[in-house]
């Protein structure tokens, strides 16, 4: 009996087709079972997430057979009619390890060492723990899986450094203040990022929001939603002596904040760092604030770029990562004892159930 | 000396890399420096039954000492392991020319040592330890500035680097300076009650007045550092600029000191 797998990702295929193939999470017993009734596996899970479906199975058919097989039980589960060409992509042993343990440490993922996936994995392999439907194979192959995810992000950077705007932003007030704790953002102009950028500047701690815009009454309906406060548009400048953070971007053709306007504001604020971050194009900062003492300007190319330096660093980890996966993959095929074996059987359910919980 | 050097080295691949994993290596190479070097200072100051600051070279390698010392303590601060880094250097070239054999000066034999009561001990080891406390506040300070730098021109050291907020390391270095200065003012004060030649006034020596510029220069710093609207980036260069002194003076001055070469 050997693993398999089946399935179709972000690499393969576009979204509409990915959504057709998706279980919803309450279907997935239900398909496991008619998995294993036909006779195609004897162990399997499904992991359908938005970026990729795919089977797991432990099967006693010859691998070819059983990707066949097990392309025609996608198509009729979720009645697909048109021919499939290059979308679905299978993988037999050793492959089918590699890219499972690959997959839980977020190499195959859109976002290169995300750990969102892991999350998702686990709660996969729960479910068709839960219902039975794992054995001593898959069982075996999962654990090792959360195994090397850990011991790879630990080893390795590949999930080091932030590699979106919003959590750049973050990074970089991190670096300045003690604690995000007594901080207080001003968001001038309620643009998608630089909500995402408050967002996540308040999961890490900041005390408060205030938000400025051209529409009040927008301003009012994204304070309410962040829990902070609106002002009207002309006195964000007013704020400047409380705040330690300032987002903008709003659609202003020309500069709204110059070093003539900001130098007298800074006296006002006693010393305290300030950090503006310009992620509006044409560019609302003028870049000769960053001159000023205790002013720390980034603009979105900036922070682009820092993104991109770290997604470039992720990447040359991915050969170290790899090194590491087909090590382990080796000492699992190598280790690998006879399924009937008395100390398989003895693998319990509630062991296994804590061992995904402490793997966490 | 030899694992200051390593540590030293050390120091540069971590400074190459951009401190960019928290290391322990380093710490661990300073610790075996400082434990060694805490057993020679015991050594010798069970010899002379004294604390062991009776010539340059004692007094320099306590200063190292407690210079070591206190980067160790610090150190154990989450995220101020790379003080060590800073701090190693520091020590080591320090610590060379402190070896140069014409510092270390024995005294005559059957000469009673200099520092053998507890005030004198007591006036020695404050005023060194207070220099070793400036020696700190200034690698604080060196840090602080490399990081702003790297803050300010977007460099993306300043973000993969494991080293502290540049608030924190304003605020070290702001505590350090004065913990450094009360221990100073301490040691002024107790050097101020050790007999001295008749009729000599205490301000006539050439290193109790270098002892007293160098007060007024930290109190001056601290002074315009509590002062509302200051900056902090003229604050941290002059506490460097104010170590380097010390650094670049202290000789000097005690070669030509009266009272600490009677």
């Amino acid at each position: 009996m050997s693993v398999v797998v089946i399935g179709l990702s972000h690499h393969s295929s576009p979204v509409e087709l990915r959504e057709r193939f998706a279980f919803a999470e309450a279907k997935i017993p239900e398909a496991l079972k008619a998995l294993r009734e036909s006779g195609i596996a004897d162990e399997a899970a499904i992991l359908s997430t938005c970026n990729r479906v795919e089977i797991y199975a432990a099967t006693s058919l010859e691998p070819a057979r059983a990707f066949a097989e097990l392309k025609q039980f996608l198509v009729t589960v979720h009645a697909f009619e048109n021919p499939l060409t290059d979308e679905l992509y299978t993988f037999a042993e050793p492959q089918s390890l590699q890219h499972l343990f690959k997959v839980a440490c977020g190499l195959d993922s859109m976002v290169l060492g995300e750990t969102e996936i892991l999350g998702q994995l686990k709660k996969a392999y729960d479910l068709a723990l839960q219902h039975r439907h794992t054995g001593a194979r898959l069982n075996k192959a999962f654990q090792r899986a959360f195994n090397v995810a850990k011991h790879v992000r630990t080893e390795t950077n590949i999930q080091r450094g932030s590699v979106s705007v919003a959590s750049v932003a973050v990074e970089l007030a991190e670096k300045i203040f003690n604690s995000l704790a007594d901080r207080e953002v001003l968001v001038i102009g309620a643009g998608e990022t630089s909500e995402k950028a408050a967002r996540a500047l308040l999961s890490r701690g900041a005390r408060g929001i205030v938000v400025a815009n051209r529409s009040y009454e927008r301003a009012v309906a994204l304070a309410g939603e962040l829990g902070g406060r609106a002002v009207p548009f002309e006195d964000w400048g007013r704020e400047f002596e409380r705040i330690d953070i300032a987002i903008s971007s709003t659609a202003a053709p020309h500069a709204i904040l110059d070093r003539a306007r900001l130098e007298p504001l800074m006296k006002t604020r006693k010393r305290r760092p300030l950090l503006l971050i310009d992620i509006a194009v044409p560019r609302d900062i003028d870049p000769e604030v960053n001159f000023l003492e205790n002013v720390y300007l980034y603009n979105i190319d900036d922070l682009q770029s820092i993104a991109a330096d770290y997604l470039k660093q992720r990447q040359e980890e991915i050969a170290r990562c790899e090194q590491i996966i087909a090590e382990k993959v080796r000492g699992l095929l190598g280790a690998r004892v006879p399924t009937d074996s008395a100390a398989q059987r003895r693998l319990s359910f509630a062991h296994l159930r804590k061992s995904v919980q402490s793997a966490d | 000396m030899a694992f200051y050097g390593l540590s030293t080295v050390y120091s540069v691949f971590l400074w190459r890399k951009g401190f960019r994993k928290d290391d322990h290596v380093n710490y661990l190479l300073l610790l075996a420096g400082v434990t060694l070097h805490t057993l020679a200072m015991f050594k010798r100051g069970l010899t002379l039954h004294s604390c062991p600051v009776n010539n340059l070279y004692e007094a320099t390698t306590f200063l190292l000492w407690a210079l070591g010392l206190a980067c160790l303590v610090y150190s154990l601060l989450p995220r101020l392991k790379f003080l060590c880094a800073f701090t190693a250097p520091v020590l080591f070239t320090v610590g060379v020319f402190a070896l140069m054999p014409s510092l270390d000066v024995h005294p005559l034999p059957g000469a009673k040592p200099d520092f053998s009561d507890w005030l004198r001990s007591l006036h020695a080891a404050t005023i060194l330890q207070s220099y070793g406390a400036f020696g700190l506040a200034a690698v604080a300070a060196a840090m602080f500035l490399m990081q702003q730098h790297d803050l300010k021109f977007h460099k993306l050291r300043a973000v993969l680097s494991l080293l502290p907020s540049i608030q924190r390391l304003e605020l070290i270095t702001l505590r350090l300076t004065l913990v450094g200065f009360l221990l100073f003012t301490i040691g002024l004060v107790t050097g101020q009650q050790l007999p001295r030649p008749e009729g000599r006034p205490y301000l006539s020596d050439p290193k109790v007045v270098w002892s007293a510029l160098l007060w007024l220069v930290y109190l001056g710093l601290l002074v315009a550092r509590l002062l509302p609207g200051r900056s902090t980036r003229r604050f941290t260069v002059g506490v460097i600029v104010a170590f380097a002194f010390l650094l670049l003076t202290f000789w000097i001055t005690n070669l030509y000191s009266g009272l600490h070469h009677p």
